[in-house]
């Protein structure tokens, strides 16, 4: 009798532990537990780069498939419709990771609580303008934006400045938001590292997914060096170096730097525009190496702030091989640096010495 | 183990839907991110350069799907062993240019292609055709390329649907993601007709019909189905180009979900060869309600249709019968 009396109560038990359970899981069920949503801001957003960027976005090429996101669209007033049509091209792309699209021409609206700023937009080139030229016009901008990232901008956000003079734009940001930390403010130099790839991947006929770990030390610009000298190829049965490969010194201490560094002319050459589609493509790249990780045994270029590895002078943003884990960046080290490469390494960081004087001279 | 690569054709490549498309498609949005593919690019020879121009971008890129380019003027190189088609390329109409006019520059354009495919494609190749007037072009690609199962010849409506979609999540504030089940009828032309009366959207209260939430049947008869219509035209009155960044993402839609399927629930609108499905009639290349399994799609059957859509249904089917004929006339 007592027996019966336990086993009723157990059965009791057992029955209201679960429904228990299924209470709990239905109302589980409409808790939306996807992630949160980050905002990306994108300047200059109305321009060539701009649309071959944002549809990348929205699509999760950037942040990865499982990341929701929320665009920040920033230009100048005389843009503001063409804005306004991609804003309404976004929508009409009915992307399910979009969850929001702002599109303005007023910077501070822009800037509330990004976690990641792409900044495309600056002041371009003209024909004959000199690089001292393009900074005084450009320290402007690029003050007043630091201004609005440093007021409204979440404090940990991420950094990449694409307008040229890159290195030296993201050295002004750096200074008029002293508040965001000075690593997470960076410029793009993995288009020339992509771009270098590309062309060992040429010249060996191999997939370009199959090299790695070309380097661009310092400015993005045309005193950038394209390093081939701790390159691989995986060849199937493991790695072999490019250098022995190519089995031509010459042409990687000469020709293959210059057809880097003068990429982006050709593809000028040919499309009579210059070339959106891959420099979209290496800001996704920087962001996402950066934010998901790199590879185990892979490096990437990235323009960030000198610490005075390898000899350059610290607080200039300057090119160098990093790594990147749980969305931080570190400069690979203990590299071997020969006498030839020494010599481009501070011809470079010469050359941004120089612009920061300049952009200093303007802003005082 | 990798799959082996996919030949992906997109002819007018050299031009804006094509740069916004080649990245997508090398991405992995059109085939889903394990696919890799070998791109086929084709442009006339006055694009030659720009071309070379793209196949450059795309190397330096470095996409790791993407496991060749060929970017070529030849339509049999461009061709050969194909398993998907996007046909981009078409005589863009200018100003002045009667419709009459726009018609017999593309269907010789079509003409030719279409004998291309057939000689040198997949034997199950997929084609969309997105250049204008895209019903009409896929018709007569279909008429030229008779081995090509005329199932695998469709053309883009998808980004109407989508521009539908948006216009409702914008109307109720809630995440286009939400929205599902509209159609886009007919022509990809001022006649098509974009349909709420089965469209629904997830609340917290279950999928309510889109009628219902909105509210509104005037604008739903009225002002939704012209802003869809015209959203292009409204883009080019806003960005001084035409909508390229849309039209790429959704012809990446159209083919994923037809080779990979549509999620249960849903369905989609494709341009497809009718079959007499809703007193259509059959032999045009019209757009319908479309769910896809197993990289065939099927026509949504049993769907009501009330008197205000039957009207609808039936002019944008009359303009593609005319457009038909039109095109008949210029081949003779």
């Amino acid at each position: 009798m007592e027996n019966l009396d336990v086993l009723q109560k157990v059965v009791v038990l057992l029955g209201c532990l679960y429904l228990s359970w299924r209470i709990v899981r239905y109302i589980w069920s409409f808790l939306d537990v996807g992630k949160d949503p980050v905002i990306v801001l994108v300047t200059g957003a109305a321009g060539q780069i701009g649309y071959a960027l944002v549809p990348m976005i929205a699509r999760g090429a950037m942040l990865g498939s499982d990341q929701p996101v929320i665009l920040h669209m920033l230009d100048i007033e005389p843009a503001a419709d063409i804005l306004e049509g991609v804003k309404m091209e976004l929508m009409d792309g009915a992307f399910p990771l979009l969850k929001g699209v702002i599109a303005t021409t007023d910077v501070n609206e822009a800037c509330k609580g990004v976690d990641i700023a792409i900044m495309l937009g600056g002041f371009p080139r003209r024909k004959g303008m000199g690089t001292k030229a393009l900074i005084s016009k450009n320290v402007g901008i690029y003050k007043t934006q630091a201004l609005a990232l440093e007021q409204h901008a979440d404090p940990n956000c991420k950094v990449l400045v694409v307008a040229n003079p890159a290195n030296t734009n993201a050295l002004i940001l750096k200074e008029f938001a002293p508040s965001i930390p000075e690593e997470n403010i960076t410029c793009l130099t993995r288009l020339d590292h992509n771009r270098a790839l590309s062309q060992i991947s040429a010249n060996l006929n191999v997939h370009v997914g199959d090299v790695k770990n070309v380097i661009i030390w310092g400015n993005h610009s045309s005193t950038h060096y394209a390093d081939a000298n701790h390159a691989t190829v995986d060849i199937g049965v493991g790695y072999k170096s490019v250098r022995e490969l190519v089995a031509n010194d010459h042409w990687l201490d000469s020709e293959f730097i210059t057809s880097v560094q003068q990429r982006g002319d050709a593809i000028i050459k040919a499309r009579r525009l210059s070339s959106a589609l891959s420099a979209a493509s290496a800001a996704c790249d920087h962001m996402r190496d950066w934010i998901l990780g790199t590879p185990k045994g892979t490096w990437v270029s990235m323009g960030v702030y000198s610490d005075g590895s390898y000899g350059i002078q610290p607080g200039l943003i300057y090119s160098f091989p990093v790594t990147c884990e749980k969305g931080v960046w570190s400069i690979v080290q203990g590299l071997n640096i020969g006498e030839f490469e020494r010599g481009k390494m501070d011809d470079s960081a010469r050359e941004l010495i120089e612009e920061k004087a300049w952009a200093y001279s303007y802003l005082h | 183990m990798a799959k082996n690569p996919l030949r992906v054709l997109v002819t007018g490549a050299a031009g804006q839907i094509g740069y916004a498309l080649v990245p997508m498609i090398a991405r992995g949005v059109m085939l889903g991110p394990e696919q890799p593919v070998i791109l086929h690019m084709l442009d006339i020879p006055p694009a030659a350069e720009a071309l070379n121009g793209v196949k450059m971008e795309l190397v330096d890129a470095a996409f790791p799907l993407l496991k060749g380019v060929i970017a070529s003027t030849d339509a049999v190189e461009a061709c050969t062993d194909v398993n998907v088609a996007v046909m981009v390329g078409g005589f863009p109409r200018k100003e002045g240019m009667e419709r009459k006019d726009v018609m017999s520059k593309n269907v010789s354009i079509y003409k030719s292609q279409a004998s291309a495919l057939e000689k040198h494609a997949a034997k199950d190749c997929k084609v969309l055709v997105v250049a204008n007037p895209a019903n009409t072009n896929a018709l007569i690609l279909k008429e030229f390329a008779p081995s090509i199962t005329q199932k695998n010849i469709t053309c883009l409506t998808r980004l109407d649907h989508n521009r539908a979609l948006g216009q409702i999540s914008e109307r109720l504030s809630v995440q286009v993601s939400d929205v599902k089940n509209v159609i886009i009828w007919g022509n990809h032309s001022s006649t098509q007709y974009p349909d709420v009366n089965h469209a629904t959207v997830k609340t917290q209260a279950g999928e309510k019909p889109v009628r219902e939430l909105v509210k509104d049947d005037e604008w739903l008869n009225s002002a939704f189905i012209t802003t869809v219509q015209q959203r292009g035209a409204a883009i080019i009155k806003a960005r001084k180009l035409s909508s390229a960044l849309s039209a790429a993402s959704s012809a990446c839609d159209h083919i994923r979900d037809w080779v990979c399927a549509t999620p249960e629930g849903y369905w989609v609108s494709m341009g497809v060869y009718s079959d007499g499905s809703y007193n259509i009639p059959a032999g045009l290349i019209y757009s319908f309600p479309v769910t896809c399994c197993n990289g065939e799609w099927t026509i949504v059957q049993g769907l009501k249709i009330d008197e205000f859509s039957r009207k609808k249904l039936d002019l944008t089917a009359q303009e593609l019968t005319e457009e038909k004929t039109l095109a008949y006339s210029c081949l003779s």
